[in-house]
């Protein structure tokens, strides 16, 4: 571990000689809400040096001494000059003001540092203030739905939140929510993800070059802030919609030193269709919903120390209850729950520190039965975690970030039980897995000269699977024959690893730059996925002593330039990945199959790569914002186990990848938003022929996924229409009329989902028509489409 | 408004379906063997190949499917004992036909309409025996293809009976078929049931012509090692019935009046692999909610399956 410590040193020599330079430090915040600001910029006018603020809102900025003009600017906000003659440490509190024209800007890349301007590449963000314009399905304002209209990212097929970032699996992306991992981010199996936007301040999703700051995933990052609340008065805000309600409610803790904000939102479907139920038929007692609840709250202690406390709570709830004797029941609760405490500390101008304490659960239980006939399965994954997190600001020059990160994991594989009648099944309860997970990082983005700017970063990783653990010692066939017992705390199989991340960027002209990255990451936990739609069942399994952690590998070019006076942004990026020790169920593993042997029994392991091209071109300012992105991209998979070994398309391999995004302020109150898609079909995987067993029909398969569904295009269209933002109010003594603000605001949000009724495939499958008697008795393929053209209204409002 | 939300809520849930044309690429076809050999019994073999899938599915293409003029020999380990061709066809008896449906599992308007012909032996040198291990070896269209079976104890049902399933209201007549089952103390016992009602219809034909297994209803004894245990079964039903309680609210039951003949067949391990694979290959419709899967064969060469039958037999009637 002391080498370890030597590398770090190493890096810290570097340029780390003071120079004749002093330090302007502070937060940008919101002036009207107290919401600190993330990404704003900060820069000297006079020698265009600068930075951004980081996740709190702070910034630090290394400036030679003298009269010069510190410059705040952030899009949607007016820009804020303070000239200053600097001759000592300066701390200074942006209070932005929003700008009055018209609406929030449509802001989706480049809001850390201009697009060309950043070592990072592969960034995007996306502003949540702007999501209620666009169309969503049922009116549900989702956020992992708008990542998918990102170039890179690919989406799971009609309605699915899901998400796949170049090539890569669902499992790969790494989704924080205040720094607590999140890990299933859907609800109802997939069609809406479980962020309430309302509560949302702040999105962003890394493709590639990961900062060493992120790790224990190969593909992406999905950083999520939640707001930390109005510090300057009581708000609330809401919506109801077609199948849930929200409400938000956010206020000082003590004014200007603390705030918190709740919010909560369910769904309704249950509710709608029960009077629909036959209440003496086989689905009377069926219902489904689901819930979740933000809160956060956070406090000032002291100019230096700041604190924080963030919570989530989801549940999906689907039941089923027969009404007659010998019909089947169950009840099938999931969902999350993740809660994190966080300390940031200002040790000086230069040293930022912030101290997060996370717990993070998902649990997934089935309980069913008929007649006499009991069936349970669960699992679930449970983390307990710390992560210290420095920024300093040593030098003009350098920008550090180190730290340490350390999670204990708990894994419950599926559990099955199973009882008919007195007799219950003889079905052990398995181990639960227990692990530790821990990182050390450092990274430096160090500006070389005006042109070049790297950032260089290096993450140690480790990860021990460790007792308590019974381990199964199987025949041939699979059975067990005996058990080993490991005691709690004993070492099973641990791995450790250095994860190497490079990022550069060189000015190539006033306006353009060129990046390229490099990244390796390891990751130590596996999805292991019954179905291709992210089921609740799909089980969170460690890495262990057969099961080999994934190892992702991405290279990455690009270029980007901003146009017509930084109104457009563009980018062009290319990229290779690999990702290694990947797994998947053994063809035809079923869920129950888990019982009295190792978790990993069922497993087989494979690579996977995946390469391509994105081009993104996106309009920030003015009435018409919105953007253009398209993909070429192939993935695939190659399993010794699978497919007869030979490699083939992954099922989120799109070839063409297209997104158009448009949103149009006409005045203060109308605002449209459309969006168009189209991608190459999925890969699908149908039977090629077909024989006979028994007097029934068996389909032989093609190759795995050796079959493209129609494509996939689609138009959504949104029309939001606003209350006046004055009223007139006449004073009765005067009789003087003035113009005051509204204090309640609403809007009606008026959307249609698939506007040219397009029947995109869900999935395929083959049948027969006709009967044998009739002699018409013939096979056919059929297509299931999920949703037709789907309009839809949601009023919103705050105060 | 009160109106127009569930009308959305029901068309969130219920899509739509359409048909369409997949251009399936051609693939070589394979011979495909359904062999099984039961104590006391000969072996009988049923060879035939792979069709296209969109193929239609009239008798003549079913006929075609047929493979004839094969070379198959058996093997118990005394030498090869090669079976012979028999064929059915217009000019058999419906009682032959009967007999022979019930022997083969053929479908019996098949074996009337067309000459389908399977390969078998009077020869009792090769006929099933407890625990004896049979080699088969299938010689036609130049490939060969061959498989080994044994055949398991047979494992019997403590009891076997039938209960009402009161599931619809004013339902007096309609259940299930139950067994108990005590299984062996060791480890690694595979279990498939089959039925089949031997009660006459009014026209005087057997209920069931042959017997039948209902998907899902093969299992092994990993969770249930050395337990006496109750378990319930549906009624199976011939693909493309068009009997009316195949096609109305009785699908699935047992009736009070019915006689069941059962067969609890024991089975090696890669006999149960197949069987399993087969019920999830045929009871599954798309890739959507799990891989597809190909049933498992136990056949070099080809596909299918050649399996040893440890079979209990037993009865039921439905009272």
């Amino acid at each position: 571990m002391h080498r370890w410590f030597l590398v770090l040193g190493l890096f810290h020599t570097c340029g780390l000689v003071a120079q004749n330079t002093f330090t302007v430090s502070g937060y940008v915040k919101d002036a009207a809400t107290g919401e600190t600001l993330i990404g704003a910029n900060v820069y000297a006018k006079e020698t265009l040096k600068g930075t951004a603020t980081n996740t709190f809102g702070y910034f630090a900025l290394n400036l030679s001494p003298g009269p010069q003009t510190v410059v705040m600017s952030f899009v949607g906000y007016e820009d804020d000059e303070r000239v200053i003659d600097l001759k000592k440490d300066l701390v200074i509190t942006f209070e932005a003001r929003t700008k009055a024209i018209v609406a929030k800007e449509f802001e989706v890349l480049g809001k850390k540092a201009a697009n060309t301007e950043s070592t990072q590449m592969g960034v995007m963000d996306i502003d949540v203030q702007k999501l209620s314009t666009l169309p969503a399905l049922l009116g549900e304002v989702d956020i992992l739905k708008t990542i998918q209209f990102l170039p890179g990212v690919a989406s799971n097929g009609e309605g699915n939140s899901g998400f796949y970032v170049r090539g890569g699996g669902p499992d790969q992306n790494l989704i924080l929510l205040d720094n607590a991992t999140v890990y299933n981010a859907s609800h109802l199996f997939g069609f809406f993800s479980v962020f309430n936007a309302d509560a949302v301040k702040n999105i962003e999703l890394i493709k590639g070059g990961m900062p060493a700051l992120y790790g224990g995933r190969a593909s992406s990052v999905l950083d999520i802030t939640m707001k930390d609340g109005n510090n300057k008065g009581l708000h609330g805000q809401g919506g109801i919609g077609l199948i849930s309600s929200r409400f938000t409610l956010e206020g000082p803790l003590v004014k200007d030193k603390g705030s918190f904000i709740l919010s909560a939102r369910r769904t309704y479907i249950d509710v709608l269709t029960k009077p629909f139920l036959n209440p003496e038929g086989a689905f009377a007692g069926s219902g489904y919903y689901f819930y979740d609840v933000n809160a956060k709250a956070n406090y000032r202690i002291s100019d230096k120390d700041r604190f924080f406390l963030s919570g989530y709570f989801g549940r999906d709830v689907f039941t089923l209850t027969g009404s007659e004797p010998g019909s089947p029941d169950f009840r099938i609760p999931w969902g999350n729950a993740t809660v994190s405490a966080r300390w940031n500390h200002v040790f000086g101008p230069k040293l930022f520190l912030n101290t997060t304490a996370i717990f993070s659960d998902y649990k997934f239980s089935f309980k069913g039965g008929q007649d006499d006939f009991k069936f349970g399965l669960s699992s679930g994954i449970k983390d307990y975690g710390l992560k210290v997190d420095f920024s300093q600001y040593p030098h003009v020059r350098h920008e550090l970030k180190y730290g340490l990160q350390y999670t204990y994991h708990i894994y419950t594989p599926s559990t099955v039980d199973v009882e008919s009648g007195d007799t219950e099944f003889a079905i052990d309860t398995p181990s639960k897995l227990n692990a530790h997970e821990g990182a050390l990082y450092f990274q430096d983005d160090y500006s070389v000269t005006d042109q070049l700017r790297v950032n260089l970063g290096v993450r140690l990783s480790y990860f021990a699977h460790v007792g308590t653990f019974r381990e199964y010692v199987l025949d041939g066939n699979g059975n067990s024959v005996g058990t080993k017992e490991y005691a709690p705390g004993k070492k099973i199989k641990d791995y450790a690893g250095l994860e190497p991340r490079i990022s550069a960027r060189y000015t190539v002209g006033p306006n353009s730059s060129v990046k390229a990255s490099f990244n390796r990451n390891l990751q130590y936990v596996h999805l292991a996925s019954f179905s291709s739609v992210g089921l609740p069942t799909d089980v969170w399994i460690p890495s262990g002593t057969n099961v080999k952690p994934q190892v992702g590998l991405q290279y990455a070019v690009g270029y980007f330039r901003d146009l017509f006076d930084r109104k457009y942004e563009a980018s062009i990026e290319v990229y290779y990945k690999d990702m290694l020790n990947q797994i998947e169920y053994a063809e035809g593993t079923q869920p129950q199959d888990g019982g009295n042997t190792n978790y990993d029994a069922f497993l087989v392991f494979g690579k996977g790569w995946s390469y391509g091209a994105e081009f993104f071109l996106k309009r920030r300012l003015g009435k018409f914002t919105g953007w253009v992105g398209y993909t070429w991209s192939k993935t695939m998979r190659k399993f010794p186990d699978v497919n007869a070994g030979n490699e083939f398309p992954s099922r989120w391999d799109r070839r063409h990848d297209l997104s158009v995004v448009g949103s149009y302020d006409l005045n203060t109150r109308w605002t449209f938003g459309a969006t168009f898609v189209y991608s190459t079909g999925q890969a699908t995987t149908l039977p090629v022929q077909r024989y006979w067993i028994e007097g029934r029909v068996v389909s032989q398969f093609s190759e795995r996924n050796g079959f493209r569904m129609a494509p996939y295009h689609r138009m959504d269209l949104a029309a939001t229409l606003k209350n006046k933002p004055t009223k007139q109010v006449t004073d009765k003594t005067t009789g003087e009329t003035t113009t005051v603000e509204r204090k309640y605001r609403s809007s009606w949000t008026f959307a249609v989902y698939n506007a040219y009724n397009r029947a995109n495939p869900y999935f395929y499958f083959f049948t027969t028509e006709g009967t044998a008697g009739g002699g018409d008795l013939r096979p056919v393929a059929k297509q299931v489409s999920l949703f037709s053209i789907l309009p839809s209204v949601t009023w919103n409002f705050h105060f | 408004m009160k109106r127009l939300l569930p009308l959305f809520a029901i068309a969130l849930l219920a899509g739509c379906e359409k048909e369409i044309t997949v251009d399936l690429p051609d693939t070589p076809e394979q011979l495909v063997v359904e062999g099984t050999i039961e104590p006391g019994l000969p072996p009988f073999v049923i060879l035939t190949r792979t069709q296209s899938y969109f193929e239609p599915l009239d008798l003549t293409s079913i006929a075609n499917s047929f493979v004839r003029n094969a070379i198959v020999t058996v093997d118990n380990g005394n030498g090869p004992v090669q079976l012979d061709q028999v064929c059915s066809g217009s000019d058999l008896s419906p009682e032959e036909i009967a007999l022979a449906a019930e022997l083969t599992g053929l479908d019996p308007t098949l074996l009337a309409a067309v000459q389908v012909c399977i390969y078998t032996t009077t020869n009792t040198a090769v006929f099933g025996e407890v625990g004896r291990t049979y080699s088969l070896r299938v010689e036609a269209e130049d490939k060969v293809l061959t498989s080994v079976t044994t055949i398991p104890n047979p494992v019997p049902l403590d009891s076997v009976w039938f209960k009402l399933a009161l599931q619809r209201p004013n339902d007096d007549s309609l259940g299930y078929a139950w067994g108990r089952l005590s299984d062996p103390d060791t480890m690694g016992n595979h279990y498939r049931w089959m039925a089949r009602r031997i009660s006459h219809r009014a026209n005087g034909s057997v209920e069931d012509p042959t017997f039948i297994s209902p998907l899902g209803n093969t299992f092994e004894d990993k969770f249930v090692n050395g337990l006496t245990f109750d378990f319930s079964f549906i009624r199976g039903r011939q693909f493309y019935s068009d009997q009316p309680e195949d096609n109305n609210e009785e699908t699935g039951f047992f009736k009070l009046g019915d006689t069941i003949a059962v067969k609890f067949v024991s089975l090696g391990y890669n006999e149960h692999e197949f069987y399993t694979s087969y019920d999830e290959n045929v009871g599954s419709s798309g890739d959507l909610f799990g891989t597809p899967v190909n049933a498992k064969s136990n056949i070099d060469g080809g596909l299918g399956i050649w399996a040893g039958w440890g079979v209990y037999p037993d009865t039921i009637i439905c009272q």
